[in-house]
């Protein structure tokens, strides 16, 4: 178990800032290795992050390509070369915006994609082959999709943000181009809501030795 | 222990504290640095914080398809197979629209010089009618009726016609003899 001072002491994702600095900058002069190092160091928190909001492996690993392969085509019209993971969250919030509106026009027509496609999640546990694993992801997933459900939208994103995603306040409001007290606002909210929710407060904590 | 130490933060300072305990006043600051009992309440809701990012973690399926970078100049082959197949339907459904649109313009213009043409005709018809009109009215600007009054609706009696009708004095003259005075 990590513990928040511990975390906190953690170097943001990719280890030094100063190295993914001069990697973007390489990559916007037109390093395609600069740029797939990048990769490698961002697309699993990228694709968690998108995993936490849509719950479908699948889906979450398609829009971690589009969202790359976005950032690789956009990557010259970033100016601050140190905002570079907070632009690549940003992008990553909005696709996921976009996810969802597309899904509730599919939704609407009721096309023949939405309807045939299986459920990703039974896939993904029919091919894990610890039950008792299933049962505890399971009862977790649960557990967070009810407490996400009594946020607000925006509350949602700042509270994922900061305690699912691990960024700082100053990085979400960048994110989500908000001012720094509006994002604490929401993460005061968020708390107080989470702070109530006595399920997955003891769910946490009893896992805890 | 003071007295102001004693007062507990209450958990709206607690939750602040755990949003930033830089923005709690300066007095509730120091009351967290020495109260072991609320500094225990801010550890063990942001441990839980921690917990549930870790779990998170924890629970979330592995990337198994790696990104790939598109092709240099291309794209393709980063997009999902099933794109392609709704390009080339979207694509098809434009082509049929802008055939269909095509198609029913070339009939439209066709439709409209035809009518064009019948129109052109019926005009010049119109024109060459008005015409005939025009000059039937410059021979004679009166109406029928009064023709008979002017006499124009008789043109076959001619200048003999009238004399033998109504002879002139001259010959009138001529016939009275050696009575007459103008003689």
């Amino acid at each position: 178990m990590v513990h928040l001072d511990q975390a906190k002491s953690q170097p943001p994702l990719a280890g030094n800032g100063v190295q993914v600095t001069s990697l973007v900058k390489l990559a916007r002069d037109g390093d395609r290795a600069a740029f797939g190092r990048l990769v490698e160091l961002f697309q699993e928190p990228i694709f968690r992050m998108v995993y936490y909001r849509t719950r479908s492996r699948m889906d979450a690993e398609d829009l971690t390509q589009d969202i790359f392969v976005k950032a690789f085509k956009g990557l010259s019209k970033l100016r601050d070369l140190e905002r570079f993971r907070t632009w690549l969250f940003r992008m990553a919030v909005n696709r996921v915006t976009d996810f969802y509106r597309k899904k509730r026009l599919l939704a609407i027509f009721k096309t023949r994609d939405h309807d045939s496609e299986a459920d990703p999640k039974d896939v993904e546990a029919q091919q894990d082959p610890s039950a008792l694993d299933d049962v505890i992801k399971e009862e977790f997933w649960k557990l967070v999709t009810s407490f996400s459900n009594t946020l607000s939208r925006r509350e949602k994103e700042v509270f994922f943000l900061r305690f699912m995603d691990h960024l700082s306040i100053r990085e979400i409001a960048q994110v989500l181009d908000k001012s720094e007290s509006a994002v604490k606002t929401h993460l005061y909210r968020g708390l107080k809501k989470f702070k109530e929710d006595a399920s997955l407060l003891q769910l946490l904590e009893a896992s805890r030795p | 222990m003071t007295k102001k130490k004693e007062a507990h933060l209450k958990e709206a300072d607690l939750l602040q504290a755990v949003v930033d305990e830089a923005d709690l006043p300066a007095s509730l600051q120091e009351h967290l640095k020495a109260c072991r009992l609320c500094r225990h309440e801010k550890d063990r809701l942001e441990r839980a914080l921690t917990e549930l990012g870790d779990r998170a973690e924890h629970f979330a399926p592995s990337l198994r398809r790696r990104v790939a970078l598109p092709v240099r100049g291309s794209t393709r082959r980063a997009l999902p197979w099933y794109w392609n197949w709704r390009r080339t339907l979207v694509a098809g459904m434009v082509t049929a629209v802008a055939a269909v649109i095509v198609v029913y313009g070339a009939i439209s213009v066709k439709n409209l010089e035809e009518a064009e043409l019948a129109a052109l005709t019926q005009e010049m018809w119109e024109d060459d009618l008005f015409m005939i009109e025009v000059s039937a009215l410059s021979e004679n600007a009166l109406p029928l009726f009064c023709s008979d009054v002017s006499g124009e609706s008789y043109p076959d009696f001619d200048e003999e016609f009238i004399d033998f009708v109504v002879p002139s004095t001259e010959t009138d003259l001529v016939s009275c003899g050696g009575g007459g005075v103008k003689c």
